[in-house]
């Protein structure tokens, strides 16, 4: 952590800021936010998901309320000129964000072009572009990628270049909206290193806005917490934060880092029944091209009945692409899947549904109809059942998943929580005998990710079969099983704890130790 | 090879291909646009380096269409292009010399727009082509790169679309007979997709905004496109050529535009 001399003169100063979306007005997303941001100061923004921490980034600078229906009051000071006494496209080119979704951030085809087009807006001369394209590059170690094109790169390479391309602006802040979210664990930590590198060159403050600390930990120095009700909570060094409010960051869904944790880990919260020896669904000598390109290679996995399995691996390691094989959206080009002992190609579409149920990592692409009570009854009413049985069991999912109040509310309309507690709810509809997950805890908060869980182990218990697409260590460690992919291969098949053992594999893989064993990791 | 088309900037490029397109539409005979289409395949295999495999499988396609095309000008040609005497007939088609030299006329105009198509598809870049606008023609930088950014969404719009399927599959959505199940199935297609895509457009518009741009048409430009001597060389010689041919094909007599012989 870096020493703070003494008073610091804030780069951004907010007074009173209230800022709330016009369709609805009566509940303002914040209320009356005093804070500061300091010059060479690392600070975290931290809050539920929906509680409108990337909305704040956006207030501050300069672009909401005017890009939104919405309506903003009190005031922001940047070097202690007010905001709104900006020109258009000034105050961007002082505080530089990047967002959470690489996919929609870019404008351009090739890194060069990208980082470009940044420099363009800034007007410096098409001469000094080249010079400053290349040291940039080089200062966020992707050196050589000019050319690339921005779509074939990784999630994590993305980021970096969307990081190079704020950097370029020379700002004097630089907000990052939960830049790692959708990160293999390795990735997600070299980016984090990456901040705190650049961070120490200029004289920059940072904001950090993230609902787990976990890996920023190390280098912020205070930390903004704001509550549901768009309050700010806390404004505290972290050390004092994580020991004397936990109740309070509990209470407001966010992560503890582990190491002041006292919830158990899911590992411990989880009551480790003994699979069965009978398998439910094996694969045998897979193989899966795409475009001439080779995604599984020769891959062998079984899950057994009531198993919790969790593959990982890295993007585009072919984890997605293997469980749409298991579940038929994909026919391999070699190699046999077979469920409950028959080949899955014999298995009627309409009985495999029953008994297989798939939940994609965005939750919309699941929904049909109009109403979530709908929704819930889309399958069952394909199924035969008499209106009485399907409001009997609608209710009963609803009551689970906490959905009873939404009945007929539209299920787009609903808030990220929510909707991910409809897919799960979806699915079970029937009588699955195994579930496949596609990354569900991707960008939901602590308290939705915990609710997840504890709903999976509930299913779980119940001799249900459940395989999951993570990049959360901590989920793996829970698991029966986990199965490792690199490069199309199945590289480890095993428990957690002889995972853990495998240093080298942990790397080549880019994974990383769960919270629970990361102390000895130095880091 | 120095003269090579990519390198031509592509706003010239476009009118230089766009002429002759045109021009070559109003032309009835057969003399002109098969003269053309001789020298667009001269150029396209001296000034690109296109491989010949790859542009015939391309070009294939334009091949049967214009065949097609050409057939059914013939057997339909009107009044005004009928003329001469009757070649052959069956059934109720009367098959005569103007008619089947309509058809051949409009089967080689097809060729000639395939060809024109393919040498500025296949030569050039479309981040070049935007710039190009934007540099040359003055279009605004909100809408240049408004479209430069959209061609970041064609892709990801198509991977979405699929897995929407795949997700509607796995609820037992299945494929619905009939119109109105046709429309229900493209509504529940369309509102994720949209609702998604809309969501995407924001986000980058306001990255975009984040990093600076404003719309402002004072910027600089990393990319200079200009219009140098060798561009207008190209124009030149595309629509010099094409007068030439028109030339020709006057003092020669076979020209004929809109069924007038000239």
């Amino acid at each position: 952590m870096k020493r703070l001399n003494g008073r610091q003169q804030p780069v951004l100063d907010v007074r009173n800021f209230s800022f709330s979306y016009d369709e609805i007005i009566e509940q303002p997303l914040f209320n009356r936010l005093n804070f500061t941001l300091n010059q060479n100061e690392i600070t975290l923004l931290m809050g539920a998901s929906g509680a409108g921490k990337s909305s704040l980034a956006l207030c501050l600078n300069g672009l909401y309320p005017e890009a939104v229906e919405g309506t903003a009051s009190g005031d922001i000071f940047f070097q202690g000129k007010n905001i709104q006494e900006f020109e258009r496209g000034e105050l961007t080119k002082e505080i530089g964000i990047v967002f959470q979704d690489p996919e929609s951030q870019f404008c351009m085809i090739t890194v060069e072009d990208e980082l470009a087009f940044t420099l363009e807006n800034r007007k410096i001369p098409a001469s000094a572009i080249r010079k400053k394209i290349m040291e940039m590059l080089k200062a966020v170690g992707m050196e050589g990628f000019e050319r690339h094109k921005i779509h074939e790169l990784s999630g994590g390479e993305k980021q970096k270049i969307a990081l190079a391309a704020v950097l370029l602006l020379e700002p004097k802040i630089l907000i990052l909206d939960e830049p790692t979210a959708n990160m293999d664990p390795l990735s997600s930590l070299e980016f984090i290193r990456l901040v705190e590198e650049i961070q120490n060159v200029p004289q920059m403050s940072v904001l950090i806005i993230e609902h787990q600390a976990r890996d920023w930990f190390e280098m912020i120095d205070r930390i903004l917490l704001i509550g549901r009700d768009g309050h700010l909570l806390a404004d505290d060094v972290p050390k004092h934060l994580f020991t004397k409010q936990k109740r309070l960051l509990k209470r407001e869904g966010v992560f503890l880092p582990g190491e002041f944790s006292e919830v158990p880990a899911f590992r411990e919260s989880r009551t480790q029944t003994s699979p069965s020896a009978e398998y439910v669904l094996s694969v045998r000598g897979l193989s899966f091209s795409r475009r001439k390109q080779e995604v599984l290679k020769n891959v062998n996995m079984d899950v057994r009945c009531g198993e919790f399995v969790v593959i990982a691996g890295e993007n585009g390691a072919g984890k997605s692409t293997l469980i749409q094989v298991m579940a038929g959206l994909l026919s391999p080009d070699a190699g046999e899947v077979f469920f409950s002992g028959r080949l899955l190609k014999k298995w009627k579409e309409n009985e495999l549904r029953k008994r297989m149920g798939f939940v994609f990592q965005n939750p919309e692409h699941q929904f049909i109809t109009d109403t979530v009570y709908e929704e819930l009854t889309f399958g069952m009413k394909r199924n035969g059942l008499s209106e009485q049985e399907m409001e009997t069991a609608a209710g009963e999912l609803m009551e689970q998943f906490h959905l009873k109040e939404l009945a007929s509310c539209n299920p787009f309309a609903l808030s990220g929580g929510q909707k991910r507690r409809l897919s799960v709810a979806t699915v079970l509809d029937a009588t699955p005998d195994i579930l496949l997950f596609d990354e569900p805890t991707f960008g939901q908060d602590a308290a939705t990710t915990m609710e997840l869980m504890d709903y999976i182990m509930a299913l779980q218990s119940k001799r249900k079969a459940i395989v999951f697409v993570t990049h959360d260590m901590d989920i793996a460690d829970a698991a029966d099983r986990v199965v490792v992919f690199k490069e199309g291969e199945v590289a480890f098949d095993g428990i957690p704890d002889s995972l853990w053992q495998k240093e080298e594999l942990i790397r080549r893989a880019r994974l990383r130790l769960p919270t629970r064993l990361r102390k000895k990791e130095g880091g | 090879m120095t003269c090579m088309i990519s390198s031509i900037n592509p706003s010239i490029k476009m009118v230089a291909v766009l002429i002759p397109g045109i021009l070559l539409g109003l032309t009835y005979d057969v003399f002109t646009p098969l003269l053309y289409l001789m020298f667009i395949l001269v150029v396209t295999f001296t000034m690109t380096d296109i491989p010949i495999t790859r542009w015939l499988k391309l070009f294939s396609p334009f091949l049967i269409l214009a065949s097609g095309f050409a057939w059914t000008t013939m057997l339909y040609a009107n009044q005004t292009f009928s003329g001469g005497e009757t070649l052959f007939s069956f059934w109720i088609f009367e098959v005569t010399a103007g008619s089947v030299q309509t058809g051949i006329s409009v089967g080689l105009r097809s060729l000639c727009f395939g060809a024109l198509s393919l040498m500025f598809i296949l030569t050039t870049d479309s981040t070049k082509l935007m710039l190009s606008f934007m540099q040359q023609c003055k279009l605004s930088p909100k809408i240049t790169y408004g479209i430069l950014a959209g061609y970041r969404f064609l892709p990801i719009f198509q991977h979405e679309l699929q897995i929407i399927r795949q997700a509607h599959r796995i609820r037992g959505v299945t494929r619905e007979q009939g119109i109105k199940g046709r429309v229900n199935q493209f509504r529940r297609y369309a509102i994720p997709l949209l609702a998604n895509g809309i969501r995407k457009a924001e986000r980058v518009a306001i990255a975009m905004e984040s990093k600076g741009f404003t719309g402002d048409p004072d910027r600089t430009h990393y990319r200079k496109m200009v219009a140098r001597k060798r561009d207008w060389l190209f124009f030149v010689l595309m629509i010099g050529v094409l007068m030439t041919v028109f030339a020709l094909s006057y003092h020669l007599g076979y020209l004929k535009i809109f069924g007038r012989q000239f």
